[in-house]
């Protein structure tokens, strides 16, 4: 067995990517031909896959319990200030009186507004009051000579003492 | 038509990355959902943790590089595309930082000289390992935490691209494609790369892996002698 030559560079690099299966199928099939033949194979095989498995007992690291909250924390000064600002703004106190405030008032308006309009549908205005332009002129002309006194009549206080005046004994003609 | 083949083998891809929950998960990172990040960060810190510790060898170190690496990732989300698995995108972050973290330590002589492990002797744990089993007497009781140690010595003896390559192989179960992706290296490189490593592994700890009264198998104690 001595007088065997050892493994070529390139011999123990397809025998490893064969331990990893990282042959295709046909080469690894040569492999495992070689394998059961060549006890070179088989030696040099054994001692690299024990010596891979004694990787195993290197001990598995688990981060420390605070490295969470330290990572989120380092990461925490870089998340956009904008999503900060959108996250925030809806907690404000006087941002959420304002919007019910103005909630209420356009309510009240349209509320108003709605009333009204029900109103002049449901009950229609009674026909127009106003005068025809020639009944207006006869009325004009009926009350002509109160309009010419009204500065007059302004300065009594009722009818009575009106009246009083148009008495003969006080103001009379004297004829 | 080649351009109509290439879009359509990026689409598949896409596709076939879109079925990871995990890039589904960093979609949602980057869409800002709410307790996206915390998910993302749950789901891997143990991981990360592990890995970057077997890589720099260093507890403290493996959390403040694995808390940069978080970092990294939410500083770069708005640019993640899902071309490819989620883990193979975060491993090339992590493998980045641990890079230059081992390289800048190299700058450093006296952080090298103790975290190297030289001995008195000046050998690298690995080249002690090798020459303890010179004197031909295999330790058959040891203690597992000292095993332990023993194998840590033996995989921080590997060069940083040895050691990363066997630790995405072993720890990630990254196949050879993943790991060239992750280290921008060809998968035939890799292929290289991690044969190299396993052998050095093995010539460093040689006393150890018949420890277990296994016979040695003739080529091998051949080998040996």
């Amino acid at each position: 067995m001595g007088t065997l030559p050892p493994l070529t560079d390139e011999e123990r690099e397809n025998l490893i990517a064969y331990l990893d299966g990282e042959l295709d199928e046909k080469t690894a099939r040569a492999f495992e031909a070689k394998l059961n033949r060549d006890p070179r194979y088989r030696a040099e095989a054994d001692t690299l896959s024990r010596t891979w498995s004694l990787l195993d007992y290197l001990p598995q690291t688990e981060p420390s319990t605070a490295f969470g909250t330290r990572t989120l924390e380092s990461v925490s000064a870089f998340r956009p200030a904008t999503r900060a600002r959108k996250a925030s703004w809806h907690r404000q106190p006087w941002v959420l009186g304002t919007g019910w405030a103005a909630a209420v008032v356009v309510a009240a308006v349209l509320g108003f507004t709605g009333v009204a309009r029900w109103t002049r549908w449901a009950h229609p205005a009674p026909p127009s009051m106003e005068l025809d332009p020639a009944d207006a002129d006869e009325q004009l002309a009926r009350d002509l000579r109160v309009i010419e006194n009204q500065r007059l009549y302004e300065k009594v206080d009722d009818l009575d003492f009106l009246r009083k005046l148009a008495d003969p004994d006080l103001f009379g003609d004297g004829s | 038509m080649g351009e109509a083949f290439v879009a359509a083998i990026g689409q598949t891809s896409a596709q076939l990355a879109l079925r990871d929950p995990d890039t589904r998960l960093m979609l949602g990172v980057r869409d800002d959902e709410p307790g996206a990040f915390e998910e993302l960060v749950a789901r891997y810190q143990s991981r990360l943790v592990g890995i970057l510790h077997h890589l720099v060898g260093n507890a403290d170190e493996a959390e403040d590089l694995a808390q940069e690496v978080f970092l990294r990732v939410y500083r770069a989300r708005k640019k993640y595309r899902a071309r490819c698995k989620f883990s193979t995108w975060f491993f090339t972050i992590a493998n980045n930082l641990a890079l230059n973290s081992l390289r800048s330590r190299q700058r450093r002589p006296a952080v090298q000289l103790k975290t190297s492990g030289a001995d008195s002797s000046g050998l690298r744990p690995a080249e002690q390992l090798v020459a303890d089993s010179s004197g031909n007497q295999p330790v058959r009781r040891i203690q597992q935490g000292e095993l332990a140690s023993v194998i840590r010595q033996a995989v921080e003896g590997l060069n940083e691209r040895q050691r990363i390559a066997v630790v995405l192989n072993k720890f990630e179960d990254m196949n050879y494609a993943e790991i060239a992706e992750v280290m921008g290296l060809t998968t035939k490189a890799v292929k290289s790369l991690l044969c190299r490593s396993r052998t050095n592994l093995r010539a460093a700890l040689q006393n150890y892996i018949y420890m277990d009264g296994q016979p040695v198998p003739e080529a091998a104690a051949d080998e040996k002698d």
